[in-house]
């Protein structure tokens, strides 16, 4: 029961600025992903959220209060880390019980609240061992049941499937999604993995440079990018993005002509981008003309790499799809799926 | 030279050389521990005898001629005093130096750490008119604190290399649980780093029964003897020193410290390193 | 429900709070100073030990004392100082024992470690390479003392085995008497650099080890051109510490030579404990120890920061 805002939120260490001007609305009961690149202040943000840094200007809010000068310990917030952080000198009943001791929960009902979390992420065979005696995805859990074992106003969460190998990772996920529905706790959760973003989020967060380039759910993340870091950041394989010239509503690169893209008043320099689903190779010539760099089979569809002027396009093809390489593929564009971005700060063309 | 191997080492040299130093080790000592069980008329024949008899006549002296328990009291009371007032000093300090950043932590680090340059004999004379000033002359008190004095920058850095160990993360998990700064230090930090606590109180105590000069200078009468300025206390035979008597309480001494660094074994290297080495 | 919130000065402030947990404040200056109370009950023990004593010897050392009389000197115990040969003598043997037996101790100590750290019985060779240092220094100037005393042990043997024919005064000539301390010391602290020396071989990267095996380096060549070099800063602290115990010798000269023969054996601890406390010249004692408390504050700037660096992550 939190809603959590960011007002102007900029935090910097000497010359280096880590996160720059940020403004959020985190509402109740919503699971939030900040989604970008190593770097990008998602970590940043996440730690000023919970007290672990201090802003270096701008308001952190919970619940409409200022939270800036508040401690960590107070703010009620839970955080799960990517290595997990559980205290490898006490038992996993204790570390689960470790917050319940901190905020003077009564003695009498730390058994039953840890025993109920531990239940909730099936941990209930492993409360006595020491973490150093679990596998990574048992102490994963065992990080979570910490987490919630208390019924924080807000979750946070750092990365924290990104240790854990292929299979789990996918497995844990949904148990996440359906632990933060059923909980209906505020989450914020931090992540460099698109498909954890996308999978998880009720809206995601795309930062980049300590700045926020879209808040939008996934959906309106992937079908209505607002600039190219966006649009290529999302997707896989991403959205290719290529660049070229746009004139009467008719788009022109190197291999490229695309006609009746709206009337753009003026010739200008502009991106085109088109995700690989969205193009369909053809037997005559198309939109796009060019010679096979590589051929992929993924068993569920072909990518087909094409190059022109020096960069590749990725072209996604049927299953059973082969061609002899450097032969020429001809495409064509899903007209409505077609996206256009100015050539030098890389925003929408709407 | 057949035993070469394939890299080519030669291993009879090996072996000769650790072995002939493990002879410069082992042979000073074992002569010295018959010393310890001859009988006094053995001990002072200005000619070596090799073959001695053996005799507790030694065991004997320091007990009833000699105030060993005292001495062994005195060195107990005050190593294990000193021992905790570092501790208490210490863990704080090494907590503060290596998990926060604050202006002038660096030199505030390196001054506690000068501290172990400075050579016992610059500061004797104040300190010992400071005990004097203070009535402290010849106390087990005296000897606790000097010796708490002397090992706290060693204790400080040992446990502080051990705490910067400690992944951040645990601690900032700590934070958002609801621990204060005292209980994260107290229930986390301490116990995780209680190896290299050990380490350093038992580093602190070697140091301690080591102590001569300030305690040759605090002592004077059985009320603060320790062993180690007791030794030179055995007066009385031919050429003026009680050797068997000596030889006798160095093993005393000996025995406590041996099995202590047995124990922490592990990390003697990086403790004799004040934390510099991690093994 | 209301909760009390605290705001910066103390002032307590009642606000309306969210439903559950307390949101208490804590200022920008109370999380500031919290480093600074923890770490300072050890410096003020310090400061206690170092700064106090400091000022103390500094300011004695103007001053003549006699018994409870203190008579104003100005200069002239400095003078005194920089013009009698014992000052420049003690620092003098200081440096000469203690860097002859410091060059021993690495020396022995490196050759040590690099025939034993890959030795399968190395956990044996360290424990009884261990031992000497494990006795009180002066348990062990006692043991060394007794050896090389008139007629003792070493002069004994060396006859038996014929290469001498009459007993060596051990303790009456200059550089036989050095030699003893020396020995001693050796003797004693040689496995302080060994464990170490050994201890920073085992950390080492086996695979750089192994790369230069491939490569074809023999054991020898891997050590000079890649351990030794690896390990310069390890070296560097033992060796420094090892430095400050050895300058600072005390028990070992007031057991085995008190300073004799002709004051050559006596260091500069030894100095300012006799002239304090034998000839109870304090006010000189002090101008000695003021010029050594500058000395090492001096050493101390150069070495430490340079060889301590924090190792921060």
């Amino acid at each position: 029961m939190a809603e959590i805002e960011l007002r102007n939120v900029r935090k910097q260490w000497g010359a280096v600025v880590g996160v720059n001007d940020v403004n959020l609305t985190i509402t109740d009961e919503e699971f939030l992903v900040l989604l970008g690149p190593s770097g990008c202040g998602k970590t940043t943000t996440m730690r000023m959220i919970a007290g672990l840094e201090d802003p270096s200007a701008g308001d952190v809010v919970i619940d409409g209060e200022v939270v800036n000068e508040v401690d960590a310990r107070d703010r009620d917030v839970a955080m799960v880390f990517q290595s997990y952080a559980l205290y490898p000198n006490m038992t996993i009943y204790e570390n689960i019980r470790f917050p319940l001791r901190m905020r003077d929960v009564p003695k009498a009902r730390h058994a039953e609240l840890v025993q109920r979390a531990a239940e909730m992420v099936e941990l209930g065979d492993y409360l006595h061992r020491k973490p150093g005696a679990l596998s990574g995805g048992q102490r994963q859990r065992a990080a979570l049941a910490r987490a919630i074992v208390r019924q924080p106003h807000v979750f946070l969460m750092d990365e924290p499937l990104s240790n854990l190998d292929a299979k789990l990772r996918t497995a844990m996920r949904v148990q996440l999604k359906h632990l933060q529905r059923q909980l209906k706790i505020t989450t914020v959760y931090v992540t460099h993995d698109q498909v954890e973003a996308m999978t998880l989020a009720d809206r995601i967060v795309i930062m980049d440079g300590g700045e926020i380039q879209q808040i939008g759910t996934p959906d309106e993340i992937y079908t209505d990018p607002a600039n190219t870091f966006v649009a290529g950041f999302i997707g896989s394989p991403p959205m290719n993005l290529i660049g070229g010239r746009l004139e009467g509503g008719s788009f022109t690169a190197p291999g490229i002509r695309v006609d009746g893209l709206g009337e753009n008043a003026g010739a200008r320099n502009a991106i085109l981008g088109v995700r690989p689903e969205d193009c369909h190779v053809v037997g005559a010539p198309a939109h796009f003309n060019a010679k096979i760099f590589a051929i992929e089979p993924m068993g569920d569809q072909t990518v087909v790499s094409l190059s022109t002027d020096g960069h590749l396009v990725e072209v996604r093809a049927a299953r059973d799809y082969r061609a002899p390489l450097d032969s020429m593929a001809h495409i064509s564009f899903d007209l409505d799926r077609l996206y256009l971005f100015d050539e030098t700060s890389g925003e929408r063309l709407r | 030279m057949a035993l070469r191997r394939r890299s080519g080492e030669n291993l009879a040299l090996r072996y000769v050389i650790l072995c002939a130093w493990a002879l410069v080790c082992l042979v000073p000592i074992l002569w010295f521990l018959s010393i310890g069980f001859r009988p006094r008329t053995e001990i002072i024949t200005p000619q070596p005898i090799y073959w001695p008899t053996f005799s507790l006549d030694a065991w004997h002296m320091i007990w009833d001629d000699w105030p060993m328990a005292n001495y062994l009291r005195n060195s107990l009371l005050a190593i294990a005093g000193s021992v905790v007032i570092d501790l208490v000093l210490a863990v704080p300090a090494a907590y503060s130096l290596a998990r926060y950043n604050y202006k002038g932590r660096e030199d505030i680090g390196f001054y506690i750490l000068s501290t172990r340059m400075m050579a016992p004999a610059i500061v004797a004379i104040p300190i010992f008119f400071l005990f004097k000033g203070l009535g402290l002359l010849d106390t087990v008190w005296a000897l606790m604190l000097v010796y708490a004095a002397i090992n706290l920058s060693v204790v400080t850095w040992i446990i502080r290399s051990y705490m910067m160990d400690i992944p951040h993360e645990l601690e900032d998990a700590a934070r958002t649980d609801g621990a204060s700064d005292l209980r994260i230090l107290w229930e986390i930090v301490i116990p995780i780093c209680l190896p290299g606590i050990i380490t350093a109180a038992v580093i602190a105590a070697i140091f301690a029964i080591n102590e001569f000069l300030f305690t040759l200078l605090i002592a004077s009468t059985k009320n603060a003897y320790t062993m180690s300025v007791a030794l030179a206390n055995f007066t009385g035979g031919s050429d003026g020193k009680i050797y068997n008597a000596i030889a006798l309480v160095s093993f005393l001494a000996f025995v406590p410290v041996f099995l202590l660094v047995v124990f922490i074994q592990k990390h003697l290297s990086r403790g004799l390193t004040l934390g510099a080495l991690k093994g | 429900m209301t909760q009390t919130a605290f705001k910066a000065g103390g002032a307590a402030v009642v606000a309306a709070s969210p439903p559950a947990g307390r949101r208490v404040r804590r200022s920008a200056f109370q999380r500031k100073l919290f480093p600074y109370l923890l770490v300072a009950p050890a410096v003020c023990y310090l400061l206690m030990i170092t700064l106090y004593p400091g000022v103390y010897a500094i300011y004695q050392s103007f001053f003549f004392v006699r018994f409870n009389e203190w008579i104003p000197a100005g200069f002239d115990n400095y003078v005194e100082l920089f013009q009698h040969d014992e000052f420049w003598g003690a620092l003098w043997n200081t440096f000469v024992i203690g860097g002859i037996a410091l060059t021993l101790e690495c020396v022995i100590a490196l050759a040590l470690a690099y025939y034993a750290y890959r030795d399968p019985l190395i956990r044996g060779w360290r424990i009884v390479f261990l031992l000497p240092m494990l006795f009180m220094p002066s348990a062990v100037a006692f043991i060394w003392k007794l050896a090389f005393a008139d007629g003792r042990v070493i002069s004994d043997l060396l006859m038996r085995v014929g290469l001498i024919t009459e007993n060596i005064d051990f303790l009456g000539v200059v550089w036989n008497a050095r030699l003893t301390l020396i020995v001693a010391d050796v003797w004693q602290w040689t496995p302080f650099l060994f464990i170490i020396f050994v201890a920073a071989l085992q950390a080492q990267d086996k695979e750089i080890e192994e790369a230069a095996r491939l490569d074809g380096a023999s054991w020898s060549a891997i050590f000079w051109n890649i351990s030794l070099p690896l390990m310069k800063p390890v070296i560097a602290v033992a060796v420094i510490l090892r430095g400050i115990d050895i300058t600072t010798m005390f028990a070992n000269v007031f057991i085995m030579t008190q300073g004799t023969p002709g004051g050559t054996t006596e260091t500069i601890s030894f100095f300012i404990y006799r002239m304090g406390f034998r000839t109870f010249n304090f006010g000189y004692a002090s101008a000695a120890s003021a010029v050594m408390l500058i000395l090492t504050l001096i050493i101390a700037q150069l070495l430490l920061k340079r060889f301590f660096r924090s190792g921060r992550a």
